[in-house]
C-alpha cells in the first residue's frame, strides 16, 4: 500500500498572494519576545503589526502553563530585570495575577523564608544555592496568572498602537535579494503576506530566519533542559494539607509509592499551585526527551510526544487519584494548550554568546540587557550577571530580519540559562526598539547606533550598565558545573 | 492603527515540496468529524493520516470547551445516536469521566425528574422530557481519543496545518501542510475534509453557501472558560434564599457588560467549577480580522464577568478562571452545496432516504419536532457536486442554514465522519470511487459498527399522539 515516502516532492505552481497589509515592523510570533518586540516598536513610532498561531498571546507563558518569570535578581537578592517585564508584573498585581517572594525576603538566606519557598516549588523558581557559601537564598521570581496575563498582554499590544492578528500561522519569506521584506501567513482566511521593512523572528524556533535561508544552530547536549519538551498539566481539588501529612508522618510509604509511580512510567513531581485562590492546585511539569532531534522541529516526533505524554498524565492522575492521600478527589483541570518547547534552533548572529562571556564580565558596547546568572553553578557565584549584547540579535548573513526569543545568537549552555521568559521579554523589548529606530533612519537593523540603542532602553526603564570602552581581560577559571543544573527536572527523580 | 488595506498581491514563486507521505486516506481536521472519519477509515482497512492543527485530538469537543455530547435520543427516548459517539462515551464511563442520565430516565414525562434533569444541566431535557445527552470531561477526552486513532492504526500529524489541497482538475492529489518541520506535501487516493469550515472548498473548488441569518445560533463564535475555586454550596443556598437579589446581580452583570448565567460542571469531583458559554456576534466565523476582533472582545468580557463574580456574587470570592477555551467556538461558515443539499423541507419530510447513513433526533424545534421526531442523513450531503475524491465529514456538510442551525453539533459530526471515514475504506477496497461506492454495503457495514438506520424499502407514517407541550422550543427564531 503505502508508508513513508523517501525524497519525493509535488511542484507547487507560481501564485499571486494577496498582500493584507504594508507596514514598518512586521513581528512574528506573539509569545513573550513577540509580544515585547511589538509593544516597544509601535511605542517607538513604528506601525507594527504582530501575527500569532494561536488565539491568544503570551506563548509559553499563557498556552504553554510555564506561567514562571524568574531570575529577576541575582542570588543576592538585587534585580536586574525591569523594563517591560516589571511594567507587566506591576499591572498584573493590581489584578491580583501574580505572587512573588516578597522584598525582604529576597537574598534572604534565612530558614524559615528558604522553607516556605523552597515547600512550594522544589527550588525551580524561588531559590538557589550560594556556591560562594553553600548556603541556599531566595530570589526575587514571580508567578503569574495565564488567563489574566493573556488579557493584560492585549491590553499593552493594543494600548501601544500595534496591530494584532491571531490564528494566524508566518510560515513562508518574501525575500529581496538578501532582505526579508515580508512574510506569508496561512489562516482560516487563507494564504496572504504582510510586507515590512524589518521582519522580527520571535517564532521561539527561528521558523523564519531558517525560511529566509539564515545561517544557524541547531546542536544541543540531550541532557540539557533544553533538549526536552513538557507538556505542563494542573489537577485540581487536591487536600494539600492531607497530602503534606502524609508524606511527613510516612516518609518511607511515600517514598515507596512515589518509587512505584515512576516504575509505572508516571511523573513523580509537582509544584504546589502559588498562584492567590489556588490552595487544592498543583502543577505537573512534565519533562519528555526528544530521542531522535534536540530542535523540537520534527513535526513526526512532536506528535509522538504529546501523545506520550497525555499517557503519561493520565497514568500519574490514575496513581495519585488511587494511592496518594489527598489526591482523591483530585481531577484534571487542564493540559497545556501548547506543548512546551524549551529550546531548539539559534540564529548563527553577528556575535555568539558563548560559555565564555559568562567569565569576562564584558560590558559590550551594544548591551541591550544585564540578566541576572543564577542557574551555572560556581561560574554563577563567581559572575552573578550577564551582559547581553544587540549583535545576538542580529542575523550574520541576512538582512531586515532581527531575532527575538529564545532563538538568539548562543551556544546551547548559554541558551539553557539565558532563554526563559523574562529574557525573552528583554529581547524583544531592544529588537522592537532597534527596529523602530532602523525603520526611522532608514537603516538596516545592523547598522542601528548602538548608544543611541542603549539610550532609548534605558529611557524605557531597562536597566543597562554604563559602557566604559575597556574590554575586560580574559582570566578564566574554567570551572565548569559539575552537572546540568536542570538534570534532576529533566529526567524526572526529584 | 493601519488602515491602509490593499489588493495589492505579491508574487510567490514556484517551488518543489517535500512528499513526506503516501496514504490511502488524508482526514484533515481532528475535531469529532475528523475523529470519526480516521477511525473508521483505518478500522476498515485503509492506511489513513489524521492531521490536526493543534496538539490534541477532539476539536470543539475538547479544545473548543464545548464539552457536551446532547441530543442521542429521540423524544421517545430511543437512542437513534449509537456508533463511534456511544463508544466515546462508554470509555468515559470507565473512566468516571462523564455525567449522563441513565437509561431508565430517557423520554421520561415524569415532571420531578425533568425538573431534576433540567436543574443539572440544560442539554439533559427537551420537549418536556428526559433526554439522552452526555457531559464529558475534556482532558480525558483528548487522552482516550488519542487512544481510539492509535488502536485504530491512525497516523497522525498534531500541530500541522491542513492548508490547500493539491488538485488536478477535478481530483485532489493530496493536501499541502505547515508545521515545525517546514511546508510538506501528503498523498492520497482520499481526501476528507474535517475542518469545520471547509477550508479545502476556494482551494478544491467545490462550491459552498456562507449566509446565515444574524438570529440564528450558528451566526455566533463563542469563547468558553471555566471558573474554579467557587462555593457551590454558598452560591446555590443565595441564589434559592434570595432569588430576587440574585436576579437583580445577573441583570446588573448584565448590564455591565458581563454574562449573567453559568453551567455547572457536575462532573465527579468537579465540584467547585462552573461554565461560562456565551455567543458573540460576526461578520464571518473565516475571517482572520473577525476572529482576532472576537478573541479580544470574549477576553474583555470573560474579564469583566468575572471581575463582577468574584466582587458581588457569593460563593465566587475565592474563585479564580481556570481556563479560556484554547480554540475559539466556532459554530458555521462554509456549507459545501454537495450531490444533495438537506434543507427546511426536509426537516418536515421524515422520510428515510435509500442513501442514509445516520438518523439525527429531531428535539430543538417544538411541536415541530414531535411531528417530525427524527431526520435522516443521505450519504450524498458529504459529497461535493465536482470534486470525485474528496468527502465532506464536519459540519460543513451539505445542508441550508436551517438544517445547519439544528444538525452542526458533536454527534452529528462524528456521525458524518463514521460515515465518509466506512465509505472511503469500501470504495479502495472494491477498486472504485468514493462516489460509486456500494450503498448497501456501506449502510451494511455502518450497522455492524452499531450505527441504527432505518429499512429505507418502508415509508415512514407518523402522527404524534402525545400531551400538548408545556414549554417553548430551544432555540425559537
Amino acid at each position: 500500500m503505502s508508508g513513508k515516502s523517501a525524497e519525493k516532492t509535488i511542484k507547487e505552481p507560481a501564485r499571486d498572494i494577496k498582500v493584507w497589509r504594508e507596514v514598518d515592523v512586521v513581528v512574528v510570533g506573539g509569545g513573550p519576545g513577540g509580544v515585547a518586540s511589538a509593544i516597544s516598536a509601535a511605542r517607538s513610532g513604528a506601525k507594527t503589526v504582530l501575527i500569532e498561531r494561536y488565539g491568544h498571546i503570551g506563548g509559553m507563558a499563557t498556552g504553554g502553563l510555564v506561567n514562571i518569570i524568574p531570575n529577576l535578581s541575582d542570588i543576592s537578592g538585587k534585580q536586574h530585570i525591569y523594563g517591560l517585564t516589571m511594567e507587566l508584573l506591576n499591572r498584573l498585581d493590581k489584578r491580583g495575577g501574580t505572587s512573588y517572594t516578597r522584598k525582604k525576603d529576597r537574598g534572604s538566606t534565612e530558614k524559615k523564608a528558604v522553607d516556605y519557598y523552597l515547600d512550594a516549588n522544589l527550588g525551580w523558581f524561588y531559590v538557589r544555592n550560594d556556591h560562594n557559601t553553600g548556603m541556599q537564598r531566595v530570589l526575587y521570581s514571580a508567578v503569574v496568572d495565564p488567563e489574566i496575563l493573556k488579557d493584560e498582554l492585549n491590553d499593552m499590544v493594543l494600548g501601544a498602537g500595534a496591530e494584532l492578528l491571531l490564528h494566524s500561522w508566518g510560515t513562508q519569506v518574501i525575500m529581496k535579494n538578501n532582505a526579508v521584506r515580508g512574510v506569508f501567513f496561512e489562516s482560516k482566511s487563507g494564504r496572504q503576506a504582510i510586507l515590512g521593512k524589518v521582519i522580527i523572528d520571535a517564532t521561539g524556533d527561528g521558523d523564519i530566519f531558517v525560511a529566509a535561508g539564515a545561517e544557524l544552530d541547531n546542536e544541543c547536549d540531550n541532557k540539557r533542559r533544553t533538549a526536552w519538551l513538557a507538556l505542563v498539566w494542573w489537577l485540581t481539588n487536591v487536600n494539600i494539607r492531607k497530602y503534606d501529612n502524609f508524606k511527613a508522618s510516612q516518609p518511607e510509604k511515600y517514598k515507596e509509592l512515589i518509587q512505584e509511580l515512576i516504575k509505572l512510567g508516571g511523573y513523580p513531581m509537582f509544584f504546589k499551585g502559588i498562584l492567590k485562590n489556588q490552595p487544592n492546585t498543583v502543577w505537573y511539569h512534565c519533562m519528555q526527551p526528544q530521542p531522535q532531534h534536540t530542535d523540537a522541529m520534527d513535526v513526526e516526533q512532536l506528535t509522538k510526544i504529546d501523545v506520550q505524554a497525555r499517557k503519561r498524565a493520565l497514568i500519574t492522575y490514575d496513581f495519585m487519584k488511587k494511592y496518594v492521600p489527598g489526591f482523591e478527589r483530585s481531577f484534571i483541570m487542564l493540559t497545556a494548550p501548547q506543548l512546551g518547547t524549551q529550546g531548539g534552533r539559534r540564529i548563527i548572529g553577528e556575535y555568539i554568546l558563548t560559555e565564555k562571556d559568562m567569565e569576562t564580565d564584558e560590558v559590550f558596547e551594544d548591551t541591550i540587557a544585564v540578566l541576572a546568572n543564577n542557574d551555572y553553578g560556581e561560574i554563577s557565584a563567581k559572575h552573578p550577571t550577564l551582559c547581553i549584547p544587540y549583535r545576538c540579535l542580529v542575523p550574520k548573513c541576512v538582512d531586515g530580519l532581527l531575532v527575538a526569543g529564545r532563538a538568539f545568537s548562543s551556544a546551547d549552555t548559554i541558551n539553557e540559562t539565558f532563554n526563559i521568559i523574562p529574557h525573552c521579554i528583554a529581547y524583544g523589548q531592544a529588537a522592537g526598539t532597534a527596529a523602530a529606530m532602523a525603520v526611522k533612519a532608514g537603516i538596516q537593523p545592523r547598522r542601528v547606533d548602538y548608544k543611541a540603542l542603549r539610550a532609548n532602553l534605558v529611557k524605557q526603564g531597562v536597566n543597562i550598565p554604563e559602557y566604559s570602552g575597556k574590554k575586560k581581560s580574559e582570566s578564566l577559571t574554567r570551572s565548569k558545573p559539575k552537572d546540568f543544573y536542570y538534570q534532576k527536572y529533566t529526567s524526572g527523580g526529584g | 492603527m493601519a488602515k491602509n488595506i490593499s489588493v495589492k498581491t505579491i508574487k510567490e514563486r514556484a517551488r518543489e515540496t517535500k512528499v513526506i507521505r503516501e496514504a490511502d486516506v488524508i482526514v484533515v481536521g481532528g475535531g469529532p468529524g475528523g475523529i470519526g472519519a480516521a477511525v473508521s477509515a483505518a478500522r476498515n482497512g485503509a492506511d489513513t493520516v489524521l492531521i490536526e492543527r493543534y496538539g490534541y485530538l477532539g476539536g470543539m469537543g475538547t479544545g473548543g470547551l464545548v464539552t457536551i455530547i446532547p441530543l442521542l435520543t429521540d423524544y421517545t427516548g430511543k437512542q437513534q445516536i449509537i456508533g463511534l459517539t456511544q463508544e466515546w462515551i462508554d470509555r468515559l464511563i470507565a473512566r468516571n469521566a462523564v455525567d449522563f442520565p441513565p437509561e431508565e430516565h430517557w423520554g421520561s414525562i415524569d415532571k420531578e425528574l425533568v425538573r431534576y434533569y433540567f436543574q443539572r444541566s440544560f442539554f439533559m431535557t427537551r420537549l418536556d422530557r428526559v433526554s439522552y445527552a452526555a457531559i464529558i470531561d475534556a482532558e480525558i477526552s483528548k487522552y482516550i481519543l488519542n487512544e481510539m486513532v492509535e488502536e485504530a492504526g491512525v497516523k497522525v500529524y498534531c500541530h500541522a496545518w491542513g492548508t490547500e489541497p493539491i488538485m488536478e482538475g477535478n481530483h485532489c492529489k493530496g493536501v499541502i501542510i505547515e508545521s515545525k518541520s517546514g511546508r510538506q506535501a501528503i498523498l492520497g487516493k482520499v481526501v476528507i475534509d474535517s475542518t469545520g469550515d471547509g477550508d479545502l472548498f476556494p482551494y478544491a473548488g467545490i462550491e459552498y453557501e456562507d449566509n446565515i441569518p444574524p438570529n440564528f445560533r450558528i451566526a455566533n463564535l463563542a469563547l468558553c472558560f471555566w471558573v474554579d475555586g467557587v462555593d457551590l454550596k454558598k452560591a446555590n443556598e443565595y441564589r434559592q434564599k434570595n432569588p430576587h437579589q440574585f436576579m437583580e446581580l445577573s441583570r446588573k452583570a448584565f448590564e455591565s457588560g458581563a454574562f449573567g448565567g453559568y453551567f455547572t460542571s457536575n462532573l465527579p469531583d468537579q465540584d467547585s467549577i462552573v461554565w461560562f458559554h456565551n455567543r458573540y456576534a460576526n461578520k464571518s466565523q473565516v475571517d482572520v480580522e473577525e476572529l482576532t476582533r472576537v478573541e479580544f472582545e470574549g477576553r474583555k468580557k470573560m474579564m469583566k464577568t468575572y471581575d463582577f463574580f468574584k466582587k458581588n456574587m457569593p460563593g465566587f470570592e475565592k474563585s479564580f478562571i481556570v481556563l479560556s477555551a484554547p480554540q475559539l467556538g466556532t459554530r458555521s461558515s462554509r456549507r459545501m452545496v454537495g450531490e444533495y443539499k438537506l434543507t427546511q423541507k426536509d426537516l418536515s419530510d421524515n422520510q428515510p432516504f435509500e442513501d442514509t447513513i445516520a438518523i439525527f433526533p429531531d428535539l430543538d424545534r417544538g411541536q415541530e419536532s414531535l411531528n417530525h421526531p427524527n431526520m435522516y442523513i443521505p450519504y450524498r450531503c458529504l459529497l461535493p457536486k465536482n470534486v470525485d475524491n474528496m468527502l465532506v465529514a464536519c459540519r460543513a456538510f451539505s445542508s441550508d442554514e436551517h438544517v445547519q442551525e439544528w444538525f452542526n453539533l458533536i454527534p452529528h459530526c462524528i456521525a458524518f465522519g463514521e460515515a465518509a471515514g466506512t465509505a472511503s475504506a469500501l470504495a479502495l477496497k472494491a477498486g472504485v470511487g468514493i462516489k460509486q461506492v456500494d450503498i448497501k454495503a456501506l449502510q451494511k457495514q455502518l450497522s455492524k459498527q452499531g450505527v441504527p438506520l432505518p429499512d429505507v424499502t418502508k415509508k415512514v407514517d407518523y402522527k404524534y399522539t402525545g400531551p400538548a407541550l408545556t414549554t417553548p422550543p430551544f432555540g425559537a427564531h
